[in-house]
């Protein structure tokens, strides 16, 4: 979890004023900055490990905020973006709600202001990674689980009985129970109710440490 | 009081109504006054239109006394009592219409109070003459077979001599109107184009000879003219001259016979065209006022959009700076206050820097010239360019001719589009690698009267679309750019009766041509 810890508020202006002060304001209320003069360099420098929020400018020189942000997205990162403009731009809004900006922020703003809006980004990031967590650690679990106990798992959950199971795979009714038990066991859940619903969300995440279903 | 000012209206009104009936008692049918060219019916109707339908009466005595005068009364007392009663009431009818439809104001701005006019007039005056056709028919004064003649003649007569000086009256009497006729007089043009249709005229009744009718055509090249270039106005006192010029040319040529009637309905047909073209002109010059007036608020809200953009970058910085300083002070970190509060000064001082830059562009007009050595003035950029290239690693050349003349020029407005010109070069180089970016400035003697200042970059330059369209404002190459550099160094430029061009090149090329001191 030391991920949640590593939250950094980016911040990408082209005024230097604004990025210094910025960076002073934010420090102060303990939040991490990282500093880019202009679209590109962040572009350089950019993970898609990533995570925290971007605070961008919406007019930037060579790109706008907005493009930036599509840019970051097609790098398969979800981290949120905060669109600050000095220009009370409603189309530009628009589209930045579009590519999903947590908020769209007019100069000049109000510190709580853009405080509420990067721990909204940050209480989201949180959910993320949480979330990110939790498949993470569902799919270790479902690793430790043995090629049989698998095939047993993936009949238990369509419904079958220990009975049916043991038809399909040529085996006693007394080793799926075993099987089964010992499945419960790996995957840390205590009846078959929870069972099937581990399965179903294991389904579900497309998480890339999954083995193949 | 009132009876007063009635009476002495009425006795300014009389004579001229009489005088205009004398003047134009011409080519009659009989001994009535049954002519082709009527212009006191104008007189009257202007009379009505303008101050009431209080004047009727007035009118009505002023025809039979004008009547009794002129023509001694040709069918007897009682039937000139008649027929002027039935043209007064049919003047003061058609002045009542005018007056309930020109609204708010009699003044033939519009295509429809144009149409208005002569929709009124043309089918007013066929009602009036069959009246007072039909008061001497049914008295027995006509001879037989005259009444139809007689009204045709009555009416191209009436309707010609309104649609004529009518419109001529309601230009007099407005005030707007007398304005644009004395700008008219006092343009050169108006007098060629006076000349030019009164040779017109003497070409058709003296100059070509034959019937003036087969020659009218040629009138219509002049008139035209007029209404494009004078308006609505123009045209009024063109088609008076022509009226004139016809009446002259009839009563020069009396002893022969002229188709009287036909000329006046020539008259007419030109009269419809040129005053229809003076009112399209004039609403088509309308139209494109506006449309620069819309413009001209587009480019303020455009202008306010840049001013709260260029504004509210210092201001962000320093409300951020100053929540620091709160922060600092809750935590007891004053030591570090100082550093903050020199921050939050400077971006008060750019902030005051956009405000100064906005009062120099608005400062229009306030031009002081003073000689200036132009070194002194090329060495002026040296400072100004190390501040906006603060750091960026590029080469600046300055060059200037020896013994080049002092120039004419204010000071501050020059350094300013010299600003512009370097802040631009510096962007235009910005895409280089750092130490590759290079600005010349170089002076030369362009002539005897001016100096060219060349500011060139090795950047990209522009091609002659863009190079034409980087002057107009709020065409800007930057995102955080107020797009008015450099349209407002260019004006500055023109100001100083100099020139400030983009020359399409492989690479950044401006020039300007500053004046020199007279006696350089």
């Amino acid at each position: 979890m030391a991920e949640r810890d590593r939250l950094v508020v980016y911040v990408v202006d082209d005024d230097a004023s604004i990025r210094d002060s910025l960076a002073l304001m934010l420090g102060l209320g303990g939040y991490a900055t990282q500093l880019f003069g202009d679209a590109e360099s962040f572009l350089v420098a950019f993970e898609p490990t990533w995570s925290g929020c971007v605070v961008a400018d919406l007019r930037l020189p060579g790109m706008t905020g907005g493009e930036l942000q599509s840019r970051v997205r097609a790098r398969g990162s979800t981290i949120p973006f905060i669109i600050i403009t000095a220009h009370g731009d409603v189309p530009a809004a628009r589209a930045a709600f579009r590519a999903q900006a947590v908020d769209f922020i007019e100069k000049p703003f109000d510190d709580t202001q853009l405080r509420q809006a990067i721990d909204a980004a940050f209480a989201l990031e949180r959910r993320r990674i949480d979330a990110a967590e939790l498949r993470r650690a569902d799919a270790e679990k479902l690793s430790r689980l043995t090629a049989r106990e698998r095939e047993v798992l993936e009949h238990a959950v369509r419904g079958l009985h220990a009975k049916e199971i043991a038809a399909v795979l040529g085996i006693s009714a007394r080793t799926v129970e075993v099987h089964r038990t010992r499945i419960m066991e790996k995957l840390e859940v205590r009846n078959i109710a929870e069972l099937v619903r581990f399965a179903l969300a294991a389904a579900d995440s497309p998480s890339p440490d999954r083995g193949a279903p | 009081m009132k009876v007063l000012r009635y009476l002495r209206d009425a006795a300014l009104f009389a004579p001229c109504y009489g005088l205009l009936d004398w003047v134009s008692y011409i080519h009659p049918l009989g001994p009535f006054n049954i002519t082709p060219w009527n212009p006191q019916p104008a007189l009257a109707i202007a009379w009505m239109l303008l101050g009431g339908l209080a004047h009727a009466p007035a009118v009505w005595v002023t025809i039979v006394l004008a009547d009794g005068v002129i023509r001694k009364f040709p069918a007897g007392y009682g039937v000139s009592v008649l027929a002027a009663l039935a043209l007064a009431a049919g003047y003061a009818a058609i002045a009542w219409a005018l007056r309930m439809l020109l609204r708010p104001q009699p003044n033939l701005r519009s295509l429809r109070q144009l149409t208005l006019f002569v929709g009124v007039v043309a089918a007013g005056t066929v009602v009036v003459a069959a009246a007072f056709v039909y008061v001497l028919y049914a008295a027995d004064a006509l001879p037989p077979g005259a009444a139809l003649p007689g009204w045709l003649r009555f009416w191209v007569g009436d309707a010609v001599g309104v649609l004529v000086t009518a419109p001529l009256l309601l230009v007099v009497a407005d005030a707007e109107r007398r304005a644009n006729l004395r700008s008219l007089a006092q343009r050169g043009e108006t007098y060629a184009q006076i000349a030019l249709v009164a040779a017109t005229l003497w070409l058709i009744f003296a100059g070509l000879g034959g019937d003036p009718s087969h020659h009218f055509y040629l009138l219509f090249p002049p008139l035209i003219w007029v209404a494009i270039r004078g308006g609505i106005a123009g045209a009024i006192i063109a088609i008076a001259i022509v009226q004139l010029g016809v009446v002259l040319g009839i009563h020069h040529r009396a002893l022969q016979t002229l188709p009287v009637l036909e000329l006046q309905a020539l008259v007419a047909a030109l009269t419809l065209t040129v005053l229809y073209l003076g009112v399209m002109v004039e609403e088509r010059e309308r139209a494109a006022e506006s449309l620069k007036e819309s413009l001209r608020l587009a480019a303020a809200g455009e202008m306010a959009g840049a001013i709260a953009h260029e504004v509210n970058q210092p201001l962000t910085a320093l409300a951020n700076y100053g929540r620091s300083g709160q922060m600092m002070i809750e935590a007891g970190r004053n030591a570090e206050l100082g550093a903050v509060i020199e921050r939050m000064l400077a971006e008060a001082q750019r902030a005051s820097e956009v405000v100064r830059r906005l009062r120099d562009f608005f400062r229009q007009g306030a031009t002081r010239l003073e000689q200036v050595p132009v070194s002194e003035l090329l060495e002026a950029v040296r400072p100004i360019a190390a501040q906006a290239y603060a750091g960026r690693a590029i080469a600046l050349s300055i060059d200037a001719d020896q013994d080049l003349p002092d120039m004419l020029v204010d000071r501050l407005q020059i350094e300013l589009v010299l600003r512009n010109l370097i802040t631009n070069a510096i962007e235009a180089v910005e895409a280089h690698a750092p130490g590759r970016g290079q600005i010349a400035v170089t002076a030369r003697r362009d002539n005897a009267r001016h100096v060219r200042i060349v500011v060139s970059d090795n950047g990209p330059g522009v091609s002659a679309a863009v190079g034409k369209r980087a002057f107009e404002p709020f065409v800007s190459g930057k995102p955080s750019g107020m797009g008015l550099g450099l349209a407002v160094s260019r004006a500055i430029a023109e100001a100083h009766g100099g020139t400030l061009e983009a020359r399409a090149a492989s690479h950044g090329e401006f020039h300007l041509v500053l004046p020199t001191r007279a006696d350089g």
